[in-house]
């Protein structure tokens, strides 16, 4: 039972239902219920990982809070830390490892005996294990109270609209709203709803019909210049289609139940920058990895070099999260390096604006900047994308070839699509863009939305569902789901 | 011994690389080139070692400008008045 399915409308239907029905003392029963039956429906096999995960943050929470001095606590809260990341690292990295060591044994002409082992990835283990170390972390540091309701507890680390792939909560944040009675309220139902629709929107009529021409190029075995340029630029469109849709499905559902998600997404590709791009991509992932990672490790760093070396650092940790592959950590060091870069030639780039007079033209200039952001960030996505190491670089030295960027090639690797496809697409990506563009000028489209006349608003509605229901394709999962 | 409010401006000026004269009350996280996100990890660093006080991510965002910064130090117990 994926998010884009109608057994999962139904059995979300269901509880929104029995969630208003019965009283708030029970309602953490039916999350839980709904959490792991959702769970269940998608990877059966490691409910017990689930629980046991759960089970154990909440002890080593308690046992952390029970501590009396802060050298104690800091014992404990680090040898949970190491648990945690040990199933992660089992179960997502060991392969991984393994096959990197068996690579440099034969390179070296070493004896090296372990083979490759079956081991199938949890689902969101990643997720739930980001969210296990920020609570043990904030018991340590004091801002969290240590959760003695199992059931409460348990729900934060399942809670099913956001366990598949985030956004990754904060238990500070989540626990209250758990804990107070919520009631029926139109607004919550009306929001989420249109957020659930709009996901579906994006995921259907955008991400899942370009995978497969994505696919069709990265496949390939001889793609040429222009098709690797045309089809990263896709998949760069794809991927925040998709994930971004992941994260509108899961505050939609989470709204309809009163509960408020952190956003995750705010127009990543209009960042003028690549540290304006980490400030509205997977936002709750770059908080995390600011709070956890980069914050303690710039703790008495007096150097800019010294901060450059834990920005590299934290990416590079970003990259491992993503996927237990050389060709994701090469995709971290990359945006570390752009960071670094970035930060280093501010002051020359500065003064080339200026020397060039592009500095006098504030919207030319940033546009620029949006332009250069969005290619460097397609850049990277060329080895997010790629199957191996190998092709990552075939097709990153296809992708900046300058005869790749020819507008004829360009034009003509469109030949990808179907002219059907092509004006499916076109109309629709203008549909995300007009609704992106009312945000940019309104605080939300949706808010704009309510303000005009009724039949203008469901109008809008009928157009989004028929939409799906029509030119929705499916069928492909989510690529954060798969992390 | 130096006075904490020299101390405090004498951090601006070690972190962020300021002449006297360019550490005013003014000054804001983002309205220099010096004072950036990444200066703002080192003025943090230099603060919590001048002052021997610890700032979590929370406190961090809270410090951003010269007063903001006078008022949480002031929270933590650092006097820049009565001292």
């Amino acid at each position: 039972m994926t998010f884009i399915s109608i057994e999962f409308l139904i059995f979300f239907t269901v509880i929104v239902f029995a969630y208003y029905l019965i009283p708030h003392r029970w309602r953490w029963v039916l999350l839980l219920a709904a959490s792991y039956s959702f769970y269940a429906s998608l990877s059966s096999y490691f409910v017990l990982l689930l629980l046991l995960s759960t089970a154990f943050s909440y002890s080593t929470g308690i046992m952390i809070e029970k501590q009396e001095t802060k050298e104690q606590k800091k014992k404990v809260m680090l040898a949970g830390i190491c648990v945690l990341l040990f199933f992660l690292g089992w179960f997502k990295y060991f392969n991984f490892v393994n096959d990197s060591i068996r690579a440099i044994s034969a390179y070296m002409d070493w004896n090296y005996a372990i083979p490759y082992q079956e081991i199938v990835l949890p689902l969101a283990i990643s997720f739930y294990t980001f969210q296990a170390v920020s609570y043990l972390v904030d018991i340590y540091r004091g801002k969290q109270k240590a959760e003695r309701h199992y059931g409460y507890f348990s729900i934060y680390f399942a809670f099913f609209p956001q366990l598949v792939a985030g956004p990754i909560e904060r238990a500070k944040k989540l626990l209250p709203q758990f804990k107070v009675e919520q009631t029926l309220k139109y607004e919550n139902l009306s929001y989420g709803m249109k957020r659930i629709a709009w996901g579906f929107f994006k995921k259907t009529l955008i991400a899942d019909r370009l995978a497969p021409i994505v696919a069709s190029v990265y496949d390939s075995p001889d793609p040429t210049g222009s098709q690797i340029v045309l089809a990263t630029v896709l998949f760069s469109i794809q991927l925040y289609a998709d994930f971004s849709a992941l994260s509108d499905i899961a505050i939609g559902c989470a709204r309809m139940l009163g509960i408020k998600l952190t956003e995750n997404f705010k127009q990543p590709h209009l960042a003028v920058s690549i540290a304006d791009f980490w400030s509205r991509w997977h936002i709750t992932l770059s908080a995390w990895l600011r709070d956890y990672i980069f914050v303690p490790l710039c703790k008495g760093r007096k150097k800019r070099s010294e901060i450059y070396l834990v920005i590299i650092i934290t990416f590079l940790i970003s990259g491992i999260w993503h996927g237990a592959a050389w060709s994701f950590v090469l995709w971290g060091l990359i945006h570390g390096f752009y960071r670094v870069f970035g930060d280093h030639t501010k002051h020359v780039r500065g003064k080339m604006a200026t020397f060039t007079q592009l500095d006098r033209s504030p919207t030319l200039h940033k546009w620029m900047k949006i332009a250069t952001t969005f290619l460097l960030v397609c850049f990277s996505r060329v080895f997010f994308r790629s199957d191996s190491v190998t092709a990552a670089f075939e097709n990153a030295q296809l992708f900046l070839t300058p005869s790749s960027w020819r507008p004829s090639g360009i034009i003509e690797a469109f030949e990808l699509f179907s002219l059907l496809d092509l004006v499916i697409f076109t109309f629709f990506f203008v549909i995300v863009q007009l609704f992106h563009y009312i945000e940019r000028k309104n605080a939300s489209t949706w808010n704009w939305l309510s303000q005009r006349p009724a039949f203008a608003r469901y109008a809008v509605y009928v157009l989004l569902i028929v939409s799906i229901l029509v030119f929705g394709a499916s069928g492909q999962g989510f690529v954060y789901g798969g992390f | 011994m130096m006075k904490n409010i020299e101390k405090y401006r004498n951090a601006f000026m070690d972190a962020l690389e300021l002449e006297e004269d360019e550490v005013s009350e003014d000054l804001a996280l983002g309205e220099t080139s010096e004072w950036d996100s990444l200066g703002h990890m080192i003025l943090i660093s230099t603060m919590e070692d001048v002052f021997d006080v610890s700032l979590d991510s929370e406190w961090m965002t809270e410090f951003d400008s010269y007063q903001s910064g006078m008022q949480l130090l002031n929270r933590l117990g650092v006097d820049f008045v009565n001292e």
